[in-house]
């Protein structure tokens, strides 16, 4: 008995604050109908907003349909966002790496294995003759790139990792991160040799911008891209499977 | 863009109803001859046809229509596109989503094809009968149903030849209506959807599962409790129309109130009526709000253990019961096959005159089909606009609710109708009734959810008033 009476007091607590109106009740599931009406007729008639930039998008004739077709229709991935390693070519084509083993010794999920060798030729730096990152082991925290003092490694490709229909098609080799275009420094060993057929000037155009200018950073002129530091490349999944 | 092809794409689907209305007339007139020069009774052929016809492709193909419709529909109303990954693999056809329309051949194929499996525990016959008599009854109900008008089956096309080849007289009735002449009509309806309920309450108890008798106890009760006021909801319309045959009352509903400016519809006649009806009907249906014996959120239902085809007839009855609801409805309720024009303008008389007696029958019940399938939409939108109810809540809407208002309805149509043979004062306060609910939706000022309560203090106190002031 003093259960029931604790449950007609809960209900009646829930119904006390409805006025006369909404107890009424089907005036209110009319106005929902119309809510869900209004939806439907806009949804069905108009055109959807393809666009994948916005969040509200709003098409013609009162559509919403908020759906992104997946595979076909992709929202852009924020900036600086950790997409899948690439491996920086220089201007030989080779990678840039110099197989330090930086990398592969900060990775926490130790998914880098590199194993290095000496160019027969030239006897100041290393290059790796394997490099290869198993991505279903990387957690994709990026010390891999902080870690480069090369700027041999990158994670700037905004596309993450395609799918694969073996554990082995996730073990990348070196073939399949280097990706991209080339790029020097004037820091660069192999720039400073003397047989090098590119003067250093040309290889850092900004240097003395840099070096000479004293107002604020925000002031100035946008800078321009040296040949050697082209804009930002744009890759696909497709530009990493097999 | 769009809109042009989605209305293109409507006014093709109608024009492929009033197709399939037409092929009806024309498999009911040839099949009455056949039966005509076999047995003598054109009847026998007729029914047959019709119950093919009607029951086994006008239904089912609603019904399976429906299942991919709720789905694309409440997309729809949810913004979002609804299912369209299912193709057709033929060239041509693979980049075309069709409006999702593979999906539901899909279902069939992964309904007939998965495992059929029986738990150790359950009991194997009652387990198998369960869904047989959970889908037959619902079945059924259309039977009853007259879609569209008599015909002489002489004035259908090709049947006067097709009888003169076979030496017998085209002189029978043809009506798209299974169960013509059936006195008991809405007992009928209401002695077959109680039955529904030993479907629901037998697979949940034959399922030998504690989460599956719990949902089918729920449905048991829930439908034995909305089959009262399922009754009282229609005994109005009994008394107005004179009868229990439902194509009695759509002969009534061709007439017109207040001097033909207003056809003699059942909603106009009896709104609360409806409403009760509408209610208690969706309530039997068990689906959203009253969908409690199911609830997958915290049971998942009578049907837990069921799997495959056994589940898929529980749930194409669910849709079987969708279109028997707005059959029924639409024949008590809206006008049955007859337009909705007011009756003075003399539409159907001019349609004969225009395009003969085939004709207007054509359109009549392409007019059926259309409204069936708005009630349909109707059933879904209400389906998700509103969450479910909790169960005490469903019990005490049908016995506290809806059975006193019908048993006031009753009353109140009994003493209009005394007072009023040519029904128009029942018809004046069955309008108040409209008028005074769609006006009070329309303008009673809407509560805007601007303030939150973060305390128990009203939200309407004035801000920036201190309290000593």
């Amino acid at each position: 008995m003093a259960h029931d009476s604790h449950h007609e007091t809960e209900l009646a607590e829930t119904t006390a604050n409805l006025s006369w109106y909404q107890k009424l009740y089907v005036p209110e599931v009319l106005r929902g109908l119309a809510v869900t009406t209004r939806h439907f007729l806009g949804n069905l008639f108009g055109n959807r907003d393809e666009s994948t930039d916005v969040l509200y998008r709003k098409g013609s004739l009162g559509n919403q349909v908020a759906t992104i077709q997946y595979p076909e229709e992709r929202m852009p991935y924020p900036e600086g966002y950790r997409g899948l390693h690439r491996l920086v070519p220089r201007d030989d084509g080779k990678p840039r790496c110099v197989a330090c083993y930086m990398c592969a010794t900060v990775c926490p999920a130790q998914c880098i294995y590199i194993e290095a060798s000496e160019y027969s030729d030239d006897p100041i730096e290393k290059y790796p003759t394997s490099f290869v990152i198993d991505q279903l082991r990387c957690i994709v925290c990026g010390l891999c790139v902080e870690a480069c003092p090369k700027d041999a490694i990158r994670m700037d490709t905004y596309v993450h990792t395609p799918p694969e229909y073996s554990r082995e098609g996730f073990v990348y080799p070196i073939e399949r991160l280097l990706k991209g275009p080339a790029i020097s420094y004037p820091s660069d060993p192999w720039v400073k040799r003397e047989d090098s057929k590119q003067p250093e000037h040309q290889h850092f155009p900004l240097h003395d911008l840099a070096k000479h200018s004293t107002a604020p950073v925000a002031q100035n002129e946008p800078l321009p891209q040296g040949e050697n530091h082209p804009p930002q490349p744009v890759f696909a999944e497709s530009d990493f499977q097999k | 863009m769009r809109a042009a092809l989605i209305s293109a794409i409507i006014l093709g689907l109608i024009a492929v109803i009033a197709g399939a209305v037409g092929v009806f007339y024309l498999v009911g007139g040839a099949l009455g001859v056949i039966a005509q020069a076999l047995f003598g009774a054109a009847y026998i052929g007729v029914a047959v046809a019709n119950a093919h016809t009607l029951l086994l492709v006008l239904v089912m193909i609603l019904a399976s229509l429906l299942t991919l419709a709720e789905r694309k529909w409440s997309a729809l109303m949810q913004d979002r596109i609804g299912p369209n990954r299912a193709r057709f693999a033929i060239p041509g056809l693979s980049k075309l989503d069709l409006a999702g329309l593979p999906h539901f051949l899909a279902d069939g194929i992964k309904m007939l094809t998965k495992e059929d499996f029986v738990p150790d525990a359950a009991s194997k016959g009652l387990f198998t009968l369960a869904p047989m008599l959970a889908f037959a009854p619902v079945f059924l109900l259309f039977a009853v149903v007259p879609i569209a008008p008599v015909v002489t089956a002489a004035d259908i096309p090709g049947i006067a030849g097709l009888a003169g080849s076979l030496g017998v007289s085209a002189a029978f009735p043809v009506s798209l209506h299974v169960i013509p002449n059936l006195e008991i009509g809405l007992l009928y309806v209401f002695a077959f959807a109680s039955l529904a309920v030993y479907g629901t309450a037998l697979a949940g108890w034959s399922s030998n599962n504690r989460f599956a008798t719990l949902g089918s106890i729920r449905a048991a009760s829930q439908m034995i409790a909305y089959e009262v006021a399922l009754g009282l909801s229609l005994v109005g319309t009994m008394m107005i129309f004179g009868s229990l045959k439902l194509e009695d009352m759509t002969a009534g509903q061709s007439a017109g109130l207040f001097g033909g400016a207003l056809p003699a519809w059942g909603i106009f006649l009896q709104p609360i009526g409806f409403l009760l009806f509408f209610v208690a009907s969706m309530a039997e249906t068990k689906r959203a709000p009253f969908d409690a014996p199911e609830g997958e959120s915290e049971i998942i239902g009578y049907f837990v253990e069921y799997s495959g085809m056994r589940f898929g007839m529980f749930m194409i009855s669910e849709f079987v019961e969708i279109v028997v609801l707005s059959g029924v409805t639409v024949a008590i309720f809206f006008g049955g096959f007859h337009l909705p024009l007011p009756p003075s303008w003399g539409a159907e008389a001019w349609l004969a005159s225009q395009f003969g007696s085939f004709g207007l029958a054509v359109v009549l019940g392409l007019a059926f089909v259309l409204k069936v399938i708005l009630l349909c939409w109707v059933q879904l939108a209400i389906r998700w606009t509103l969450p479910r109810f909790r169960y005490d809540q469903i019990q005490s809407l049908g016995w506290k609710i809806l059975l006193p208002i019908g048993l006031g309805n009753v009353f109140v149509t009994g003493v209009l109708l005394l007072l009023d043979e040519s029904m128009d004062w029942l018809a004046i306060a069955g309008l108040a009734q409209l008028i005074f609910v769609i006006g009070l939706t329309a303008l009673y000022p809407s509560k805007k959810p601007t303030t939150i309560r973060h305390s128990g203090r009203a939200a309407s106190a004035q801000p920036a008033m201190p309290h000593g002031h």
